[in-house]
Parts: C-alpha cells; sequence; structure tokens
C-alpha cells in the first residue's frame, strides 16, 4: 500500500476519534458524567449513516440524521438516570452500549447482522485514486472537527460551561443555587451523543463497511484513555490525548503486517493502554493538559481591576 | 410598607423518631433583619433546609411571598428569591473562587444553552456587570486576593466566606444565613453584619442563625429562639435578653 496513505488514514483517524474524545471530555471532563457507553452512540451514529445511505440520501443529511437519532437516544438513556447519582450513570450506559451491539447482531433486518453492511461513500467523484479519497474524508472529518471543536469551546467557556461544572463538583450545592441539575445532565448527554454521533456516521462514511464487531466496548475505553491522557476538562487536550492514542493505535496496527513479535501487536496494545491509564492516574491524573479555568470577560474585568490597584 | 415575605405554618419534620422540627409557625417581614437562636441541635438548620426544599416538611406549608413552595424543587425556590447560605460551606472546590461567586447569580441568560451560543453579547453585558458585583463582595468579605485561587484550597474560614459571598451573588429578596460569622474573625464577623446591615437598606431581607449573639443582637430587629424543634421566645433582641426562659434554654442558667 501506498505509505502516504497510511500517513492520511491516521490523519482520518485522529481527526474522527477526536470528535468522539471531545463529546466524551463534555460528558466527563465538564460535567462529570461518566459516560461508559460511549460506543453505543457511535454505533447509532453509523448505522443511521449506514442505512440511510443505501436508499440514496445525500451525505451530510445522513450525518445529520446520526447525529439528531444519537442525540434522542442520549436523551432518553438519561431520563430514567436524572434522580439517580452519577455513579449510576456510568453502569446503566455501560449497559446499553451492549444491548444496542446485541440488537444490531441479532437483528438481521437493521443492518445485516453479523455480516454487517456496505456503506457508499460521501462523493462518487472521488473514486479516482485512494489518495483523493482520503484526501476528501480528511476535509470532510477535519471540517466536522472544527465544528464540533468550536461548539463545545465556546460552551465551555461561557456562563452555561460555569454551572456544568458546578455540577460536577457538587449537585446539591448546585441546586441549592438553582442550577436544575436533571436539565443540565439531559442537555449534556443529548449534545455529547449528538457529538459521538457525528462521529460515528463519519467512521461508518469513511471505512464504507461497518459490522457490530466495530462496536465493542473496547472502543469506548480508548476514547477513556484519550480523555484521561490528555487531560479532563481541557478540550485541547482531547484533540492531544485522541492524536496520541491513534498514533499508538495504527501504530500497532501497521507494525502488525512488518514484524513479527511473540504476541500479536494489537493485543499488545491493549495491555500497554491498560499500563498507560493506570500510571496516568497514578502519576497525573490531571493529565497532560490541567483543567482550564472558564475564560469569559468577567476574569479579564477583575484581573484589569487588580492589575489597576497594583499600578496606583 | 412591611409585607411577609416568608410564612412558616405548623411546620414538622421528622428524622425516625427526632422530632428536628416540631409545629414552627412564624412570619418573615420584609426590610428587617431577623434572628433564629438556640441551643445546638434545636432543628435551627433543619428549618432553614425545609424551608429550601432540601426536606420536605411532614406537616404544615410554607409560603414565599405568597405563594405556596413547600412542594417546590430546590432550584425553583431559588429562581423565586430565597437564597441560603450553608453551615457547612458546599462550594465548588475545583473552581476558582471567582467562578463559585459568579455561578451563583440568579437569572444569567448565559446559564441556558442555546443563549449561551448564540447569545453572547447579551450575556457577556451580565457578565461584565456580575464581575463587579463579585469583586464588590469579594471585598467586603477580604477575599479579592484570592479571586483566582481555587475554592478547594480555602481556609476554613474563608470557605465560609465565600459560601456567604455566594448567598450575596443570588440578588436574593430574602438570604437565609445559617451562622455566617462562625469560625470568622471577631472583627470580620463585625464587617459582614455591618455589610448585610447596608443590603438590608437597600431592600434586602435577612433570616440569620447565629451563636455570635453579641453581634447578632446589635443588627437583628427581631429574634426567634428555637428549643427542641419548637419556637419557645420571640422578640426584639433587648426584649429577649431580658426573658427568663430565653435563659433558660440558651445559656442554661
Ligand atoms: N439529615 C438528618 N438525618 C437525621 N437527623 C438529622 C438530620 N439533620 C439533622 N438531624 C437531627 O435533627 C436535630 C436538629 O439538627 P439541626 O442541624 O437542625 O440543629 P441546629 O439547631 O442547626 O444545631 P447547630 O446549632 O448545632 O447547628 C439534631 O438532633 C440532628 O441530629
Ligand atoms: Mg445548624
Amino acid at each position: 500500500m501506498d505509505p502516504l496513505v497510511y500517513v492520511l488514514d491516521l490523519v482520518v483517524f485522529i481527526g474522527i476519534f477526536s470528535i468522539v474524545s471531545l463529546s466524551l471530555n463534555l460528558e466527563f471532563g465538564f460535567a462529570g458524567l461518566a459516560n461508559f457507553g460511549k460506543v453505543a452512540f457511535v454505533l447509532v451514529g453509523a448505522y443511521t449513516y449506514a442505512i440511510l445511505s443505501q436508499i440514496g440520501i445525500p451525505f451530510y443529511l445522513c450525518l445529520i440524521a446520526g447525529a439528531s437519532i444519537s442525540a434522542i437516544v442520549g436523551f432518553l438513556v438519561s431520563l430514567p438516570t436524572l434522580k439517580l447519582r452519577a455513579d449510576y450513570l456510568a453502569i446503566v450506559f455501560l449497559t446499553v452500549g451492549e444491548i444496542l451491539r446485541l440488537i444490531v447482531k441479532s437483528e438481521d433486518w437493521i443492518g445485516g447482522g453479523v455480516w454487517g453492511m456496505t456503506v457508499s461513500p460521501a462523493i462518487s467523484l472521488a473514486g479516482i485514486s485512494a489518495r483523493i479519497d482520503t484526501l476528501v474524508n480528511i476535509g470532510l472529518v477535519y471540517f466536522c472537527l472544527f465544528i464540533c471543536f468550536l461548539v463545545v469551546q465556546l460552551l465551555t467557556n461561557s456562563p452555561y460551561g460555569r454551572v456544568i461544572r458546578a455540577i460536577r463538583e457538587d449537585e446539591v450545592a448546585a441546586e441549592a443555587l438553582g442550577k436544575d441539575r436533571a436539565k443540565y445532565r439531559g442537555q449534556m448527554l443529548a449534545l455529547g451523543s449528538a457529538i459521538a454521533g457525528l462521529g460515528g456516521g463519519l467512521y461508518a462514511q469513511y471505512l464504507q463497511f461497518i459490522d457490530p464487531y466495530m462496536f465493542m466496548p473496547m472502543l469506548t475505553f480508548t476514547v477513556w484513555i484519550m480523555v484521561l491522557l490528555g487531560g479532563p476538562a481541557n478540550n485541547w487536550g482531547a484533540l492531544l490525548g485522541a492524536g496520541l492514542v491513534m498514533l499508538f493505535d495504527r501504530g500497532a496496527n501497521v507494525a502488525k503486517d512488518y514484524v513479527t513479535l511473540a504476541i500479536d501487536p494489537s493485543n499488545l496494545q491493549y495491555i500497554m493502554f491498560g499500563a498507560l491509564i493506570i500510571l496516568v492516574l497514578l502519576y497525573r491524573p490531571q493529565g497532560l493538559l490541567r483543567e482550564s479555568q472558564v475564560k469569559t470577560k468577567a476574569m479579564e474585568i477583575v484581573r484589569r481591576g487588580r492589575d489597576a490597584v497594583k499600578n496606583k | 410598607m412591611e409585607e411577609t415575605l416568608l410564612r412558616i405554618s405548623e411546620v414538622s419534620k421528622h428524622f425516625g423518631g427526632v422530632y428536628a422540627v416540631n409545629g414552627v409557625s412564624l412570619d418573615i417581614k420584609s426590610g428587617s433583619i431577623w434572628g433564629l437562636v438556640g441551643p445546638n441541635g434545636s432543628g435551627k438548620t433543619t428549618l432553614f433546609n425545609t424551608v429550601l426544599g432540601l426536606f420536605r416538611p411532614d406537616e404544615g406549608t410554607i409560603y414565599f411571598d405568597g405563594r405556596c413552595i413547600s412542594n417546590l424543587a430546590p432550584h425553583e425556590i431559588y429562581a423565586l428569591g430565597l437564597v441560603n447560605a450553608f453551615q457547612l460551606p458546599r462550594l465548588f472546590p475545583g473552581l476558582s473562587v471567582l467562578d463559585n461567586m459568579l455561578v451563583a447569580a440568579r437569572g444569567h441568560q448565559g446559564d441556558r444553552l442555546l443563549n449561551s451560543l448564540f447569545l453572547r453579547k447579551s450575556w457577556q453585558r451580565q457578565e461584565a456587570e456580575l464581575a463587579d458585583k463579585a469583586v464588590e463582595a469579594l471585598e467586603l468579605l477580604q477575599l479579592e486576593h484570592l479571586a483566582f485561587s481555587q475554592a478547594g484550597e480555602l481556609s476554613g474560614g474563608q470557605r465560609k466566606l465565600l459560601e456567604v459571598g455566594r448567598g450575596l451573588m443570588a440578588s436574593p429578596t430574602l438570604l437565609l444565613l445559617d451562622e455566617p460569622a462562625a469560625g470568622v474573625n471577631p472583627k470580620l464577623g463585625r464587617r459582614i453584619f455591618e455589610g448585610i446591615e447596608d443590603l438590608r437598606r437597600k431592600g434586602l431581607s435577612f433570616f440569620i442563625i447565629e451563636h455570635r449573639l453579641e453581634i447578632l443582637f446589635d443588627f437583628a430587629h427581631w429574634v426567634y429562639v428555637m428549643d427542641k424543634g419548637k419556637i419557645v421566645v420571640q422578640g426584639k433582641p433587648e426584649e429577649v435578653v431580658e426573658n427568663p426562659a430565653f435563659y433558660q434554654v440558651y445559656l442554661g442558667e
């Protein structure tokens, strides 16, 4: 295979996983909602995309539909858990991920069951060469990533971002200060799931094939490593984490074709991921990049006021 | 001119066999500072928490501004302008002191999802006003030099002060303060009450639990004395100190 395509392929994967990592970072890093079922929402986005694109709907509508349906699923799953503490949410989501995967696996009529389904490419013009194909994908993926990053960056540096962080810190105190935590939780899960669903749609679109085995719980954990490594509650950290983990992950996949080890490199990779999580949590629990403060006008005003006093 | 802001009517709250609050009725009228005193465990904090919707009353009804609030959620009660500062501070430890203050603002447009993205101009204007207000309150509480520190790094007394500051940020109609001067040095404790008095003149009303009677009685207009879940004595501070029943329950003489 063309070595440049390897690199371009890696770039696409980093982009897609950055989107999913941003979504988990929004839910877990900022809002404190431990979503251990992230893969479920990637799956919803991917299958929605695949099914709709097969009946000839344009790719951008398929992406939007994948994000929307994923948002609805995220919101619905949040409902029975609204009265629960955030810890229990983790278990509910873990279960939802597996249930959805088992459904698409055993219900052939949805997406071909275990046989999976092929997905037509977004822009058919790009069948000319693998390089151009991948370049088109890079454009599409990074455009979506840019939008997602802009949204989460604006949101988390606004009074809204301050509220969701406060709820993360102390739900009861936030409630007593007028913040309806059920409402915020529902909104965060809907938005986080929408972003993950968009990532799923792009994933299906890029690989042009999906089956239930691509949506194992391992995918959720990979995204968790990205967020924990990069730094929860830091959007740049989510990108950095996605970049590093994907470099590692795709690297192991490539290495598999060229080197012979006593152990399958992709299994070795799981072991190393496990070790990495433990090391990060032990030695750098805040991740590579620290939580960023809520940057709004208020911060500038107070800082300026303080400098003015100092200079007097 | 004085109107009843808060009416607590025959309210009881028990935990298992403990009647923490036992048939309390009282009125809080606007424009004054109201005190609530009583021995440890007499049910003062429980009464506040019940008013705030953190506990449902087992019996009785609570009205705020003429409206029954016994069945409202805490965030709804807060939205009406009835705000509290906890006895044991419940800060957001990972957020800065400034953010702890700002998050308490009532009716901030940017607290809503779509506004925060699409109405940036208008919430930024509000944010600027709130920043000034936060600085003013932090100056009163002598916390302004810590505006960018994490709340989790504050000392015990400073936490208490920040808890009070958050209550002030909400621009409440009625602010419940649970021992605002506890753990605070005497001079600052008195300054806080002077700040409270300034705000009262601007139209706020206060209902304050405080064991530091020498400060509270200089500022309160009316004092309720609670013992074993009941209001046993009430009156102007200078009357209450003359009352033998007050001496008996509170000072044990
Ligand atoms: N959540 C709870 N569960 C069980 N019992 C409680 C609870 N909260 C308070 N109590 C009990 O209710 C009684 C009143 O407690 P409360 O905190 O209202 O007292 P207080 O008047 O505020 O005292 P202090 O001056 O020491 O703060 C105490 O006997 C306490 O043990
Ligand atoms: Mg108390």
